[in-house]
């Protein structure tokens, strides 16, 4: 089976005035549908940077990033965006909803992107948020949510677009201990309905409920193991 | 993303910040409004100088034979000295035009420039300041003058040389305590006693300016008062309109004759008719018509620069929501038509505010003034298009400012 991401020698460099900053030095990683696996490592790993390539919302300077069959690495900008809606489902750390829209509206932006109008559109957004549990709370604008419920209206929108991978970016570090919980629990269940979760962390407690950790250091790959104690 | 959804986004980010918003537009307002108004008082003007104040200065369906062009006002020094050397209009000049235009409903000659302002007494109550004409009877005809008491002016007062006036309404009104009352009394114009022959009904009053102020002498009467005046004027009144051309150009043939002027030889007097009036008018009119443009498009660049501000200063403010916008798939053209359109939309609504301001002034205007003031379509047309085009002109740079943000540095901000 061809794996769903599949990472060739990426590289990215950064420049700084005259000053070479090599971000990632040639990491190579395949990550197959259905997996469920975070992205460890302390700051200055790489970790954002592999983050926002995994994401799309950057391109590298070497290698080759395929994802679901089609290279990304060398797509223009509004080609990324593109395949950023269709296949990438962003859960950011600080929830990113819009304060003045409603959660069932922060759910449907992805669909307004991709063209769906109309009824579909707030029939897919509601299906979204009943699975994240907030089907009660459609209505509310975010400063009516607490912050466990509005990191699931961020979950229900990047899973309402159906996408390859849910990309998580400490979606726990804005929330108390019973709260991340209670979303890691999400995690869980989404995973095991088939969704693909990739998450990056640096907190190990976090880490240690998936089933694959890579742990990056200095740009490159540390450790990469199967996580036989998740559970499940 | 579709239209419908940038318009519902634009209005929904305008009315979430409603009071910077109307000081957003407020250039665009005023500078619309300010086109509409002036346009409006502008063409009020035209229709009212074409039509009322033509008809009472010069009278319908009539053209005059003078010594010099009715536009005095835009002739240049070398024509006013060839107009000085012209031989006066007499009324021998007057017996030619009526002779060489037997159609005409009246033929008249009245005294012009410069117009007598003379001191009126009845008993105890005196007026000053009041114009006064010498007329042949014809004139109260081309002038459609009715009477509200007592008679026209006669043939027989002209040669006669009668000491008679008539009152302007006004006159009348102001040194009887019943103008009717006037017929028959004894007046003194300027120390020479007159009777008052009849008081005409007035005209009315535009423009603060009285059409009624003035009495009316018989033309030999006043030529033995106040002299020959610089510019007497024949007005030949014809019965309709189509019949003004032929009429003039006869006239002018049988002046020409009457002056023995050889072929060749340029007039030494000036058949003219209203529409030389109003082209006088709309050459100055057309003066302002230039410099109003100038004024509101400095005004729509300010304003449309005041746009452009706010909505760097909104793109500044919502580069997250933008970069949130780009990570859930937004693309340039996306981006950059959310921004385009909610300008677009605060301009158009500056305008169409400008335009219910501007239409409201200009009703007040008409209301509350003598000015007079109508609005033109075109002017609202050219407001609406002038205050979005500067809304699209002035919202692309700060559109696709937002377009190129980089969604991870945008995402970043605090």
């Amino acid at each position: 089976m061809s794996a769903l991401i599949r990472i060739r020698d990426l590289g990215r460099e950064y420049r700084m005035g005259d000053e070479r900053i090599l971000a990632l030095r040639g990491v190579t990683l395949d990550i197959h549908r259905n997996e469920y696996l975070a992205i460890m490592g302390p700051s200055g790993s790489g970790k954002s940077t592999m983050m926002n390539l995994l994401g799309c919302l950057d391109t590298p300077t070497a290698g080759e990033y395929w994802l679901n069959g089609e290279e990304v690495s060398r797509l223009t900008d509004d080609a990324l965006a593109r395949v950023r809606n269709r296949e990438i489902g962003f859960v950011f750390q600080t929830f990113n909803l819009l304060p003045r829209a409603t959660s069932l509206h922060n759910v449907e932006l992805p669909l307004v992107y991709a063209g769906v109008r109309g009824r579909e559109r707030r029939e897919r957004a509601a299906a979204a948020l009943d699975q994240v549990g907030l089907g009660h709370r459609m209505d509310h604008r975010p400063s009516e949510l607490s912050g466990g419920q509005r990191q699931r209206v961020a979950i229900a929108r990047a899973l309402v677009n159906q996408p390859s991978i849910l990309l998580a970016d400490e979606p726990t570090g804005n929330l108390d201990s019973v709260t991340s919980d209670e979303i890691m629990r999400v995690f869980t269940q989404l995973h095991a309905g088939g969704q693909t979760v990739i998450m990056v962390t640096h907190e190990p407690d976090i880490a240690a409920r998936t089933e694959r950790v890579v742990v990056l250091r200095d740009g490159q790959v540390e450790s990469d193991r199967v996580n036989r104690g998740a559970a499940a | 993303m579709p239209l419908s959804e940038a318009l519902r986004l634009a209005l929904q980010a305008i009315w979430t910040s409603k009071l910077r918003s109307f000081f957003t537009l407020l250039g665009i307002l005023v500078s619309v409004a300010f086109l509409i108004v002036v346009v409006a008082i502008i063409q009020g003007m035209n229709s009212y100088v074409s039509g009322t104040l033509t008809a009472s200065m010069i009278g319908i369906n009539t053209f005059q034979v003078r010594r010099g062009p009715i536009s005095v006002g835009l002739l240049d020094d070398e024509q006013v000295r060839m107009i000085a050397k012209r031989p006066l209009v007499t009324v021998e000049d007057a017996e030619t035009v009526a002779e060489a235009v037997p159609e005409a409903i009246a033929v008249a000659l009245q005294s012009g420039w410069p117009t007598p302002v003379a001191e009126i007494r009845f008993r105890d109550r005196t007026m000053i300041n009041v114009t006064v004409f010498g007329i042949t009877a014809p004139y109260q005809a081309v002038q459609d003058y009715t009477y509200l008491a007592g008679s026209p002016l006669t043939d027989q007062d002209v040669n006669g040389r009668r000491p008679v006036v008539a009152l302007g309404h006004e006159i009348a009104d102001k040194l009887f305590d019943n103008p009717l009352s006037a017929v028959g009394r004894r007046v003194r114009l300027d120390g020479r006693e007159l009777t008052v022959k009849g008081v005409i009904a007035p005209k009315g009053r535009l423009l603060g300016q009285s059409f009624d102020s003035f009495v009316l002498l018989p033309f030999s009467t006043f030529e033995a008062a106040y002299g020959r005046r610089k510019t007497t004027v024949v007005s030949v009144k014809m019965p309709t309109a189509d019949a003004i051309e032929a009429g003039m150009s006869r006239a002018e043939e049988a002046m020409r004759v009457a002056h023995r002027l050889r072929p060749g030889e340029e007039n030494d007097f000036t058949v003219d008719k209203a529409d030389a009036f109003v082209a006088f008018w709309k050459q100055l009119t057309s003066m302002l018509f230039t410099a109003i443009p100038a004024v509101v498009a400095i005004g729509v660049v300010v304003g449309g620069i005041v746009i452009m501000n706010i909505m760097l200063m909104t793109v500044n403010e919502r580069t997250r929501e933008i970069g949130l916008r780009k990570s859930l798939g937004a693309t340039r053209a996306d981006i950059r038509r959310q921004f385009l359109v909610e300008a677009l939309v605060l301009t158009a609504a500056g305008g169409a505010l400008g335009v219910l301001s501007g239409w409201a002034l200009a009703f007040g205007v008409s209301t509350f003034t003598p000015l007079p003031a109508r609005i033109t379509l075109w002017s609202v047309a050219l407001a609406l298009a002038v205050g979005t085009g500067a809304g699209t002109l002035f919202g692309v740079y700060p559109a696709s400012r937002a377009s190129r943000l980089d969604p991870i540095a945008a995402l970043r901000v605090e």
